[in-house]
């Protein structure tokens, strides 16, 4: 990891191995010393503290580990903490009609739910406290308004405080080598047309530094040019992998081949899951 | 009558082909049969070999029995504003900026369209059978909690937290707009944003009336279907169907079955791979470890879902013709699914 690097934000389709490769990118990280938050910013984290092994995330910054913290951005938090932050919301007022209402009017305009999310988890890169946060993010159909939210506000609202900060978060998202989103694919149709469509989306939106495309669950290739196949199970497992093996290899091929993560055979705990990503992960990440 | 089978569960396990391949099979004991789907990726069309697939029920090619139809599900908001607003407010409604932006917020409008749709094919009585492939949001209780969810929105709810009035006019949103949770708003928000916030949200109101009477009738054919929950052997579609039977909510029945895609031959655990070349050897074993995993979530999930479990082998490749469809399901080994279909 480059000593610019401080944000990583990993997205990608629904069971896909998204929670599992932030927790390893994180882990690989925090092996080689550095200072992370590793944070969750959708429902509570539950998969984000499964592959760390760590108790259930809590809003505050947990320093699990040295050098290992953990948090889950919740929504109406942020939003208190941002209108007691940001606006100077008295706290006696935190908890009353006006948040509430505030929520709810925030809920029909676009983006304004996503930018005090995202306000968050900008702020805690901005706080200079951590070397690298890793953010275990919404799925790739979702992440776009997220990542867009910042320059939505810019063109939508004309006047207000909610597009002063708005500045500095595009600010940030954009800039290259600091801020790297992490898009994790299969090899199967639906992630990889997901994952093609949202890089298109990428190169025309430019609100994000760099991309990095991660393909999970790939299998090995299965040597067998000098025998015939076999009958019996072995022959049985051996097709399988083959016709498997082979659709991978057509889905690859419109893949980036930015990293490859192999497939895990066999049971196995969500911790050590994320540890044998982190041991190739070590090897693969600048 | 016209029952209605509901096949539900996460994204990417494979739920609508097997609705494709349950509606074949359905079709071919006899039963005239409609499958409907939300699905974008054409895969419906492709596993029934159709060029084109549309909003409205078409007949397949070769196959008697059977109809096939695809929902446009981006066309929700507006289909919405369309049927339940006055001409009026649905003009305004669908050029105003948040229009958009509000099909982002509000997902279960998508969900919403499509029960509606699904409902009108009930309504018609031209078939025996309705197979609906639902769409995947939140593991695919949405499809089952977005009438209500519609309901509250457009009865106003963020309205009345706003203003304290269930049906507040223009003028008394303004008035209160002294509030300081509106001032609030204002300040941060700015107040041309506030304004436009105002007029999208009351024209939505005017679609109350009808949004609540068709979701008290969806909700009728709800309670009355059979459900169909489809995973796969790994962690998060386990997950989702494990969140399906803990969420479901009162309008739907307690799923029928539940079928484990993409499941690997138990008896490859552990399994002596005989006088083969290393490679194999150790490909069985890799296998059977694998085997090993997925029968050891499954076995988990039964035991606290108590429900019948089908199970369909693993295919590298999606089936295209009308026969392998059909294979899918008359080989399927557990539950039989033969039963959901007369």
């Amino acid at each position: 990891m480059t000593d610019e690097r401080r944000l990583v934000i990993v997205s990608g389709k629904g069971g896909v191995g998204k929670s599992a490769v932030a927790a390893s990118t994180a882990l690989t990280a925090h092996r080689r010393g550095a200072r992370v938050l590793a944070l969750a910013m959708s429902g509570d984290g539950g998969g984000l503290a499964a592959h760390l092994g760590v108790p259930p995330l809590e809003f505050e910054p947990r320093e699990d580990r040295p050098g290992l913290s953990t948090s889950v951005v919740n929504r109406s938090k942020a939003l208190v903490e941002y209108l007691q932050v940001q606006v100077g919301l008295p706290p006696i007022m935190a908890f009353g009609p006006a948040v509430r209402a505030f929520d709810a009017l925030a809920s029909a305009a676009p983006a304004v739910r996503e930018i005090v999310t995202m306000g968050k988890v900008l702020w805690e890169v901005k706080r200079e406290v951590w070397d690298l946060v890793v953010v275990d993010a919404p799925p790739t159909g979702q992440i776009g308004s997220y990542l867009r939210a910042a320059r939505s506000i810019t063109e939508l609202v004309l006047s207000g405080r909610i597009r002063e900060q708005a500045a500095w978060m595009e600010h940030i998202l954009a800039e290259p080598g600091a801020t790297n989103l992490t898009l994790v694919t299969l090899a199967e149709e639906l992630p990889t047309s997901e994952t093609v469509e949202a890089l298109t989306w990428l190169r025309k939106e430019e609100v994000v530094g760099e991309t990095t495309v991660m393909t999970n669950r790939l299998l090995p290739p299965l040597d067998h040019a000098s025998a015939n196949l076999p009958s019996g199970r072995a022959g049985d497992a051996a097709r399988l992998h083959l016709s498997l093996y082979t659709e991978q290899q057509r889905w690859l091929d419109r893949l980036p081949p930015d990293i490859r993560l192999p497939y895990l055979f066999g049971t196995m705990t969500p911790t050590e899951v994320s540890a044998l990503l982190a041991d190739t992960l070590e090897e693969v990440l600048p | 009558m016209t029952r209605a089978l509901l096949v539900t569960g996460g994204g990417g396990v494979g739920k609508t082909t097997l609705s494709a391949a349950l509606a074949v099979r359905a079709a071919r004991l006899g039963h005239r049969t409609l499958v409907v789907t939300v699905d974008p990726a054409r895969r419906l069309a492709d596993a029934l070999g159709i060029e084109y697939l549309g909003s409205e029920p078409a007949p397949h090619p070769s196959e008697p029995n059977l109809w096939a139809a695809m929902l446009d599900a981006s066309a929700s908001w507006t289909a919405i504003a369309r049927r339940h607003a006055t001409p009026e407010a649905a003009g305004r409604l669908v050029d105003n900026p948040f229009f958009n932006a509000a099909t982002n917020h509000f997902p279960a409008s998508q969900s919403y369209a499509a029960a509606e749709e699904a409902a009108t094919f009930l309504d018609a009585r031209a078939w025996e059978l309705v197979i609906i492939d639902t769409p995947p949001a939140a593991g695919g209780i949405e499809f089952f909690t977005a009438p209500r969810a519609m309901t509250e929105l457009v009865g106003g709810r963020v309205l009345k937290w706003v203003t304290g009035a269930s049906i507040p006019g223009r003028k008394l949103f303004f008035d209160r707009a002294t509030k300081p949770a509106l001032r609030l708003a204002d300040q941060i928000l700015g107040s041309g944003l506030l304004e436009e916030i105002a007029q999208f949200l009351m024209d939505l109101r005017t679609t109350y009336d009808g949004v609540a009477q068709r979701s008290r009738q969806i909700e009728s054919h709800l309670k009355k279907a059979t459900t169909l929950v489809v995973t796969t052997s790994d962690p998060t579609p386990i997950r989702e169907a494990v969140k399906f039977f803990r969420d479901l909510p009162e309008v739907a029945a307690r799923p029928t079955a539940v079928v484990f895609n993409r499941t690997l031959p138990e008896d490859w655990i552990d399994a002596r791979p005989g006088r083969v070349a290393a490679v194999f050897a150790e490909n069985l074993k890799r296998w059977g470890d694998e085997s090993r995993r997925q029968r050891d979530l499954r076995t988990e999930f039964e035991a606290r879902y108590r429900t019948p479990l089908s199970h369909i082998g693993w295919q590298p490749v999606a089936p295209t013709d009308l026969d392998s469809l059909e294979s899918l399901v008359s080989e399927a080994t557990g539950f039989d699914l033969d039963a959901l279909l007369s």
